[in-house]
């Protein structure tokens, strides 16, 4: 029965583990794309510096942002150059037709079509010296709504789990020491206290839940080394997304595991003493 | 110096069943006491009240001068220590060799090894079962594995011994057997309450004789036989 309430720990831990895992995954990859989106203003040729200093000054002044870089049309386009180096394209271009403009990160990407209805007017026309502004209005909502409701999905998905994995985990723990009852009963008749009885099974309760969760931990480290790093490698190579790093070399992963094995020498624990109640109050 | 005193005691279980109706017993040091009645008259459930496996519902059992209805849960292990229980299915446990199995109810009381080692051989001999510490029960005969489980009760020396049905699985010569070895244990000064409804044991002992029937007892005779 022993080893029968470890393998139950160590399966429904590890498959409660590698659910957050791969949410925590899942969130992370969204939010760093969250945090790129950025709204583009460009500026119209005729724009003076005057009226450039002003439109800079005004904008660092929103609490919404985080960063105004100015691109000068110099700078866009050497900027273009450099991106498109050997290119036909940069035979076809005379003169600079590109346009200065400010990049805008903000605080808070939620807020991004808030902050883009300031360069327009009552009329819906672009204010004074702004031709055009980009933030990318459709992709952006519909990453905000997704996120949102993976969240809440993952949430509920990992909620069912746990308590599944807590049901298993106590009716395991329960039949282990039902098989017991009689040992139980004598000791209790002989004159042992509810501690003495108590006792060894909460240990036994522990160590299972204990093992239980290490030897979950220790397949979530293999399978999130050797599998869930090269799937996050080529979500970013493919979706070009920098500052990706919910794996390896984030904390949260550690956070996980140590939960786990709380949970899994609680969960030991705490079923043991649930189970006994019946059986001790002889 | 009474052992056992039951005074006004009435037993009403759960289910509305009355088991024992204002029962009145009186057993002295040293005495050896039948409780004979048919199934269901409230033999059992005398002994379980004694041990405290279940509460009284009216009425006060004494154990040696104490009230034990007013126990607080924490010293019923203290009560049981004191009284040795002989069950009619013997209730070894089957993964413990027979040294274990005795021993084991030194241990629960906290009892250190050395001591353990002492007592345990010694009462295996009283049983007579001196040459059998490390079999198994399951490779012993019934009433073999009854002088176990008597050993067991007996092992820590209690002023009272109870046994419920104690030859109810066996045959008549085992039990004979069985009864020889309750009675020695009598001689020694020990408090022996036993219930059966096997007529040949109780007419051929002439001890003490209680009998009960739907809860109240209907006749206490001293070296009394099975039926009046």
């Amino acid at each position: 029965m022993f080893f029968t309430a470890i393998t139950t720990v160590a399966i429904t831990l590890f498959i409660v583990g590698f659910f957050i895992i791969i949410v925590f995954d899942i969130q992370g990859v969204l939010s760093s794309i969250k945090n790129q989106v950025e709204i583009a203003v460009y500026l119209k040729d005729n724009v003076t510096d005057e009226l450039k200093t002003y439109l800079e000054n005004e904008i660092k002044g929103w609490d919404e942002i985080s960063q105004v870089i100015f691109v000068s049309k110099d700078q866009a386009l050497e900027k273009f150059k450099k991106e498109n180096e050997g290119s036909e394209i940069l035979k076809e271009i005379q003169g600079n037709p590109l346009p200065a403009s400010f990049e805008l990160e903000l605080k808070s990407p939620e807020k991004v079509e808030q902050v883009a209805l300031r360069f327009m007017d009552k009329d819906g026309n672009f204010i004074e010296g702004v031709d055009e502004v980009i933030y990318g209005q459709n992709y952006v909502q519909k990453l905000f709504s997704i996120t949102a409701i993976v969240g809440t999905i993952a949430f509920l998905i990992i909620v069912v789990l746990l308590l599944a994995a807590i049901v298993l985990i106590f009716n395991t723990i329960r039949l282990a020491i039902h098989a017991r009852r009689k040992e139980i009963e004598v000791m209790k008749l002989v004159g042992a206290t509810n501690w003495f009885v108590r006792l060894p099974f909460l240990f036994e309760g522990f160590f299972e839940g204990f093992i239980g969760s290490i030897i979950s931990v220790v397949l979530l480290y293999f399978l999130s080394n050797y599998l869930l790093i090269r799937v996050e490698k080529a979500i970013v190579d493919t979706m070009h997304i920098k500052d990706l790093a919910i794996l390896g070399n984030n904390n949260i992963i550690l956070y996980i595991y140590a939960g786990l094995v709380i949970l899994g020498g609680l969960l030991g624990i705490f079923s043991s003493g649930f189970a006994l109640k019946r059986y001790i109050s002889v | 110096m009474n052992m056992i005193e039951f005074k006004n005691v009435t037993k009403v279980y759960e289910d509305g069943n009355v088991a024992l109706k204002n029962v009145n017993i009186v057993i002295k040091k040293g005495e050896f006491v039948f409780l004979v009645g048919p199934s269901g008259s409230g033999k059992s459930t005398l002994i379980k009240l004694l041990i405290r496996e279940i509460p009284v519902t009216t009425g006060s059992i004494f154990v040696a001068g104490r009230n034990i209805c007013n126990l607080k849960a924490s010293r019923i292990p203290q009560l049981r220590r004191n009284i040795g229980y002989v069950f009619q299915d013997f209730k070894l446990l089957p993964n413990k060799t027979i040294f274990e199995n005795v021993a084991f109810a030194l241990e629960v009381i906290g009892k250190p090894a050395y001591a353990i080692k002492v007592q345990v051989p010694q009462v295996l001999k009283l049983v007579g079962l001196a040459s059998k510490v490390n079999s198994y029960p399951h490779q012993l005969s019934a009433g073999e594995q009854q002088r176990i489980s008597i050993a067991r009760a007996f092992v820590n020396r209690p002023p009272i011994l109870l046994a419920d049905e104690p030859t109810g699985n066996l045959d008549p010569a085992t039990s004979d057997g069985i009864m020889k070895l309750l009675s020695r244990i009598n001689l020694i000064g020990t408090t022996v309450a036993m219930a059966s409804h096997d007529k040949s044991i109780v007419n051929s002992m002439r001890r003490r004789v209680i009998e009960l029937e739907e809860g109240e007892v209907i006749r206490d005779q001293k070296r009394g036989v099975y039926g009046s």
